[in-house]
């Protein structure tokens, strides 16, 4: 992951937090078997500010609460900075029926005896490796109290009936949540008080610019900075809600340029990676129109990217 | 062609103008549509773009410098080329694509001119005409054939991109001023409201006469016509009479409580602040000709004529009303599934089953788990209660749909909901039941009509009183009211220690509201409310509903403020 860091060097992040994550990578480096759970991004996350926040979080061995709106990038920066601790990283997403069984681990019938089949928290503190709870504001609250003593000092699991686990000192929890989707909830204080919560910004043009770049480096400046003008005159539609949130979607737009690098015109790309993801004809006679003020439906591969 | 407020597909235009203008919170003076209809987006967006780089206030107020000149639309007509071309040549560099929609802008004036008939044509302002012809032709690099003083006013209209609002206005002025000799005036004056004093005697008046006004114009609300029926009086000791009665069965059909059973209602509701007044809980109020009372029965035959519009609006906007109650139903189902409790279901993984234990060793069956299954407990019943006042007048199609949207909305998930709406008339609070809980489908709900008076807090309590029926036995009931939180009723407060009557309006009728939702709460009913109505009035609101409530200023958000709201009170309920 020297990428990342060089990444980040470029960015100008705070050179003692990187000395920082390489004196952790030299202390807890992940064991053989576990380096096909180190994630390999695709995508960086952009935002030094950021960064740097979440970096001495972790350091100071606190675990993060990434909480925003949709689309900025909350997934990206866990991913990222699980790779960039080189730590074998568990997914959990969380939903409405999430359950401690769900989390910590269910009894199941081996054949012979009732035994202990271990859950993504159980398995990520006992190997000591990044959680990352995703949009842990869709489970109850009740649901989540089985995993108060393993976030707080006590940094432990014990499960009725089986052994306690104490979590490897290497071991954190990031969660994300977003506030505004149907079924989400506020977490209780019991649980919000054992994270340190970072509030997510909306990606800045400037930033998004770079990313597009970085991932597609022979688009023509031109185009990139129309799409980029026009992802924010989608939040901002988005924002004054005279279209819901669905079209706005980062991944779509991102995904809208490689189907135009494929060879898909402007129109089609832009058409199945955000104007159809709203479900409604109208909002998506509302989201053509913005699109058609920016970016004509017609541009090929080579009206796009460089040659 | 750029006109002055049409409602056909004006969300479409707005938004066009909102996008272009880089913000959404100003009402566009200006839409810009095609003649069939459909919204002009390259004109749209230049409105949209006179707002970003110029003050779009003042250049609405040169316009309005002149409205009443029988020249209005062409001078329009003329002075938007010339902002046209000041605005393209600002935002070019920032958004290319502009000089393609130019383009594609100038092929469609040709297109449209060809479709056009000889009639049509003739119906034109030739000098309009003539000066987009030249705007189009120079665009796509054609020749159009122009006079020496057609070519003069081209070159005028050619507002350079440096102008600024100042710069824009001397120019508008010089070509008027220069090809028209006309110098506008001041903006028209708006004729004064009334005083204090007036509207002090025009509520006077209004009160003697009490009218039930239910609206009979053009569907725009432009013509309110007044249903006559004499008012019982001012005084406070003059309860309501029998004639009173008769005229509220007249219109409103029998009620759907026996004697015995209003009396009882009216006894334990009917004090205090509310005493002499009576309630009415009606069904459907059936047909005009039914009905002996002459001016019962006009309100019926206005009634019936609402109901068609209410039908037919539900039917224009049927692909945005289906919409949203696609997205409010999926939203409410994934709240209910989230709060509700899941049905245990046996598994081979979850939490034992001491007593079925036996079964492992015995008869070889793992399934000795419990886990979540996925049916759920159907817990909840919803009560929606639509303020039918006549200060909704003007909004009844737009009400009755998003009551329509809720109820169908909830319908869908499996929870039972009835709809009343309330107004208050000769001392009478009715409740008239436009869906109750056991029908099938909605559409009883677009019968709503507004007229009369509010008497919020005597109807609050009196739904609270209802009887929640077989459907909402043994389930949490949640009552959600749309409202403009402005209760008034022309009988006044009975409990009231000063000489004069003590009008039911403003602070002490929100007062009444606020203590009549405390006492439901008090029982154990979860109130909410949908605020529909003006900022003035959010006060009022807060103080009534607390923090339950969300305000609804456009139908696209209905399905997120619904659910936002029985969210919110979901969560009071999971705290019981």
């Amino acid at each position: 992951m020297e990428e990342l860091f060089s990444f980040l060097e470029t960015e100008g992040a705070d050179a003692a937090l990187l000395d920082g994550v390489r004196e952790f990578r030299a202390k807890y480096p992940p064991a053989e078997e576990q380096k096909g759970r180190v994630p390999a991004p695709e995508y960086f996350y952009y935002g030094k500010k950021t960064w740097e926040l979440a970096l001495a979080a972790l350091l100071s061995g606190k675990n993060l609460l990434l909480a925003g709106p949709k689309a900025t990038g909350k997934n990206v920066l866990a991913e990222n900075l699980a790779a960039l601790f080189a730590r074998p990283m568990w997914n959990v997403s969380f939903h409405i029926n999430t359950d401690a069984a769900y989390l910590v681990g269910t009894d199941t019938y081996d054949g012979r005896a009732v035994v202990f089949r271990p859950g993504p928290i159980w398995l990520c503190a006992a190997q000591g490796g990044f959680g990352v709870l995703d949009e842990i504001n869709m489970a109850k609250n009740e649901a989540l109290a089985v995993l108060h003593a393993a976030l707080d000092f006590r940094r432990s699991l014990d499960v009725p009936g089986y052994d306690r686990l104490d979590l490897r000192p290497e071991t954190r929890f990031i969660a994300t949540m977003n506030y505004g989707y149907a079924g989400t909830r506020d977490l209780n204080e019991a649980l919000t008080s054992r994270f340190v919560v970072l509030d997510m910004p909306v990606i800045a043009e400037e930033n998004l610019q770079k990313l597009i770049s970085r991932r597609y480096p022979a688009i023509r400046v031109k185009i990139r900075d129309q799409l980029v003008k026009l992802y924010a005159e989608l939040e901002r539609k988005a924002e004054s809600a005279e279209i819901s949130d669905s079209a706005l979607d980062l991944r779509g737009l991102l995904d809208a340029i490689a189907l135009m690098e494929r060879g898909l015109s402007s129109g089609d790309a832009l058409d199945m990676c955000v104007v159809n993801k709203s479900f409604d004809s109208y909002e998506r006679g509302l989201i053509r129109d913005v699109i058609a003020a920016r970016i004509p439906a017609d541009l090929r591969r080579a009206d796009v990217f460089e040659a | 062609m750029i006109k002055k407020r049409v409602s056909d597909s004006a969300r479409r235009a707005r938004n066009i103008i909102w996008n272009a203008a880089g913000r959404y919170d100003f009402d566009p003076p200006f839409l810009a549509y095609f003649p069939n209809g459909a919204p002009d987006d390259y004109f749209d967006m230049v409105i949209g773009l006179t707002d970003k780089w110029l003050e779009l206030p003042r250049i609405w107020d040169f316009f309005a410098r002149y409205g009443r000149d029988h020249r209005a639309e062409e001078f329009d007509e003329f002075l938007w080329l010339g902002i046209e071309n000041c605005v393209f040549e600002k935002e070019l560099a920032e958004r290319p694509v502009l000089a393609r929609l130019r383009r594609e802008r100038a092929e469609r004036f040709y297109r449209m001119n060809q479709a056009l008939s000889r009639q049509q044509m003739e119906m034109q302002s030739m000098p309009v005409y003539t000066q987009h012809e030249a705007r189009w032709a120079e665009v796509l690099g054609r020749r159009a054939l122009l006079l020496p003083r057609e070519k003069r006013m081209a070159e005028a209209l050619r507002f350079p991109g440096t102008l600024d609002t100042d710069g824009v206005l001397a120019a508008m002025e010089a070509f008027l001023r220069e090809f028209f000799r006309y110098v506008p005036g001041d903006a028209d004056r708006e004729p004064e409201k009334p005083g204090a004093l007036a509207r002090l005697l025009l509520r006077h008046e209004h009160r003697r006469h009490d009218r039930l006004l239910v609206r009979a114009g053009t569907g725009e609300g432009d013509h309110p016509r007044a249903v006559h029926q004499r008012h019982w009086g001012m005084g406070r000791s003059v309860g309501p009479t029998e004639e009173d009665t008769a005229y509220v069965r007249a219109v409103f059909g029998p009620c759907l409580l026996t004697g015995k059973e209003l009396r009882a209602l009216e006894n334990e509701l009917c004090i205090g602040n509310d005493e002499g007044c009576r309630l009415w809980l009606a069904g459907r109020g059936g047909a005009a000709e039914d009905c002996a009372d002459r001016d019962a029965a006009e309100v019926r035959r206005s009634a019936a004529r609402q109901r068609e519009r209410n039908e037919a609006f539900l039917r224009e906007h049927a692909a945005q009303a289906q919409g949203s109650v696609r997205r409010l139903s999926t939203r409410i189902d994934t709240i209910l599934s989230s709060y509700l409790r899941r049905m245990p279901e046996p598994a081979r993984a979850g939490r034992v089953r001491p007593e079925a234990a036996y079964r492992l060793p015995v008869l070889n069956d793992a399934r000795v788990f419990l886990r979540g299954g996925e049916e759920v407990e159907s817990e909840l019943c919803v009560d929606l209660l639509l303020d039918a006042s006549q200060s909704r007048m003007n909004v009844q199609e737009i009400l009755s749909t998003e009551a329509y949207i809720i109820a169908k909305s909830l319908e869908k998930v499996r929870i039972p909901v009835r709809v009343c709406a309330f107004r208050s008339l000769r001392c009478h609070t009715v409740l008239e039941v436009l869906k109750d809980w056991k029908e099938k489908g909605c559409e009883g709900v677009l019968r709503y009509f507004a007229g009369g008076w509010n008497r919020d807090a005597l109807a609050l309590e009196a739904i609270g009183r209802l009887d929640g029926g077989a459907a909402a036995r043994d389930k949490k009931r949640i009552l959600l009211v749309l409202t403009d939180a402005s209760p008034n009723d022309s009988t006044p407060f009975a409990a009231s220690d000063t000489l004069l009557p003590q009008e039911y309006e403003g602070a002490a009728a929100v007062k009444a509201a606020e203590d009549a939702v405390r006492g439901l709460r008090a029982e154990g009913l979860r109130v909410g409310a949908v605020f529909h109505g003006s900022t003035a009035h959010l006060e009022s609101v807060h103080q009534i509903y607390g923090h339950a409530y969300v305000r609804i200023q456009k139908a696209a958000q209905l399905a997120q403020g619904v659910s936002d709201l029985l969210l919110m009170l979901l969560r009071e309920t999971r705290t019981d």
